[in-house]
């Protein structure tokens, strides 16, 4: 189901309410021209799976947060920063969590080049 | 009282793999655990994308190297659905037969260095390496390998299981099955395991779903979703068994519902080796993989030992464009901090024992 990011939590709250209370995946693909944002959320009990698919545009990269309505995005969304550089608003990011690089960029992104050393992590 | 922040690892015994914890903690209550992670990230996600479809396999049985033939059988599974291949009859009964013998063998590693994490020091741990041996000298007969197997090929397996696998298999489940009793007898009779365990790392129904954990400590909270019943694949559906689930939510629970796991296995495969048909369940050799342009995409979920791994792939012709893993290490970690919150610091230990972390797995 393709929906824009401004409606996105309206979206994921009406949805909630209709059953689909589990968070299954948050994740990106990058089309270049376009990012993909995926949430799949899921009906337990009516065995049921929808996929919210969020278009944005690579040079302005945000999405709002979906804490709010599902813990489980927690790392899904802090994972999404990392990996593909979207900023997820409306919530706080105080470390990286799966990279300890001091680099700029986002690897998962196709035009991602590698540009530092490895450094230890920080405490 | 002030709050002590203490650091545990990179490497502490109980983990398998490298992670680091940051305890906050008051007197002897935690009130914060900061999970570190990433000290295996590979970044298998960009690697997959830089190879052709067949060579990554072996990448993704280091993912979870407790469990490698569920991650096989998930990728391979993935790039049959993109290319709209079907599996071969035998094949899908072989495939079932060694998933399911990965996940006792995976089942009895969590249960050895579990016990190891609450205290009994190496008694279950050697019986569990013991027999886990037995399991993976199945494993060995089928693909040739004792640990990584890479055993799975587009539309099949890459050879049949050999001629009496049937009887040795037969014998040694009838051994396991013997043997998971005494583990029983021995752990729950034991005052110090009872302890350590009942009533510690309390998880409800609601708040496991709303952290979206999976898997055995998801059905050790009272949600009794499992993807072998209910988004059965392979023969799961023409296979009896029932999938296992606990409603207390405490540490006991989630080492109960792997215990009854490892038992409905047991049934499963000798289920499926009474019926089991015949003929041919060799894959194909691919050089060239064209997906078809209409399942570019392709969500594929599969239960794996620690719970729902779901493959997403964007497909390409000869590489997958993306490929992204919802492994369960990963969102199972994520709900450490939650369960951990106003429990004891040993605790931390047992509850991370019951989550069965691998952490491969989490940090891909």
């Amino acid at each position: 189901m393709k929906t824009e990011r401004n409606e996105l939590v309206q979206v994921a709250k009406s949805l909630k309410t209709q059953g689909y209370s589990y968070l299954v995946k948050i994740t990106a693909v990058d089309y270049e021209k376009y990012l993909d944002v995926l949430y799949f959320l899921r009906n337990m009990p009516a065995g049921k799976d929808e996929v919210l698919e969020v278009q944005i545009d690579p040079a302005d990269a945000w999405v709002p947060t979906l804490m709010g309505e599902f813990e489980a995005a927690d790392w899904y969304e802090r994972e999404l920063f990392e990996m593909f550089g979207i900023e997820v608003k409306g919530r706080s990011m105080e470390r990286l969590l799966l990279e300890k690089w001091n680099g700029t960029g986002a690897p998962l992104r196709k035009n991602f080049t590698w540009n530092a050393p490895y450094e230890t992590e920080g405490s | 009282m002030a709050i002590t922040r203490i650091n545990i690892g990179p490497v502490h015994p109980s983990t398998h793999g490298v992670i680091r914890l940051v305890a906050d903690i008051d007197g002897d209550t935690v009130v914060n655990l900061e999970p570190h992670i990433g000290f295996l990230h590979r970044g298998v996600e960009k690697l997959v994308e830089t190879r052709m479809y067949m060579q990554s396999p072996p990448y993704m049985e280091k993912l979870d190297y407790v469990a490698p033939m569920s991650y096989d059988e998930a990728y391979v599974a993935a790039v049959e659905k993109a290319m709209g291949v079907e599996v071969k009859e035998r094949a899908m009964w072989v495939r079932t037969i060694l998933l399911e013998l990965q996940r006792i063998a995976s089942h009895l590693l969590w249960l050895g260095t579990m016990a190891n994490d609450v205290g009994q020091f190496f008694t279950v741990f050697m019986w569990c390496f013991k027999d886990r041996d037995l399991i993976l000298r199945l494993l060995e007969e089928a693909s040739g390998a004792r640990m990584f197997y890479v055993n799975m090929r587009i539309g099949g397996l890459i050879r049949d299981l050999p001629p009496g696998f049937d009887d040795r298999a037969r014998e040694t489940l009838n051994y396991m099955e013997k043997r998971i009793g005494e583990y029983e007898d021995f752990l729950e009779k034991n005052p110090i395991f009872i302890e350590r365990m009942r009533g510690v790392g309390v998880m409800n129904r609601d708040k496991a779903i709303e952290l979206g954990v999976t898997g055995p400590v998801l059905r050790g909270s009272g949600v009794s979703y499992d993807v072998r019943k209910d988004n059965p694949y392979y023969v799961y559906d023409k296979l009896n068994f029932e999938p296992q689930a606990r409603s207390e939510g405490d540490c006991f629970a989630r080492y109960k519902v792997r215990m009854l796991e490892m038992r409905e296995s047991i049934k499963l495969v000798k289920d499926a080796l009474s019926k089991m048909p015949g003929g041919d369940a060799l894959g194909m050799q691919v050089r060239l993989i064209l997906p078809s342009a209409k399942n570019r995409e392709v969500t594929l979920s599969r239960e794996m030992p620690r719970g729902e791994c779901m493959m997403y792939m964007v497909a390409d012709p000869q590489k997958p464009y993306r490929l992204s893993i919802r492994s369960p290490s990963f969102i199972n970690l994520a709900a450490l901090n939650e369960i951990a919150k106003g429990c004891r610091t040993a605790d931390i230990f047992a509850i991370m024992g019951s989550l069965d972390l691998v952490m491969g797995d989490a940090d891909r």
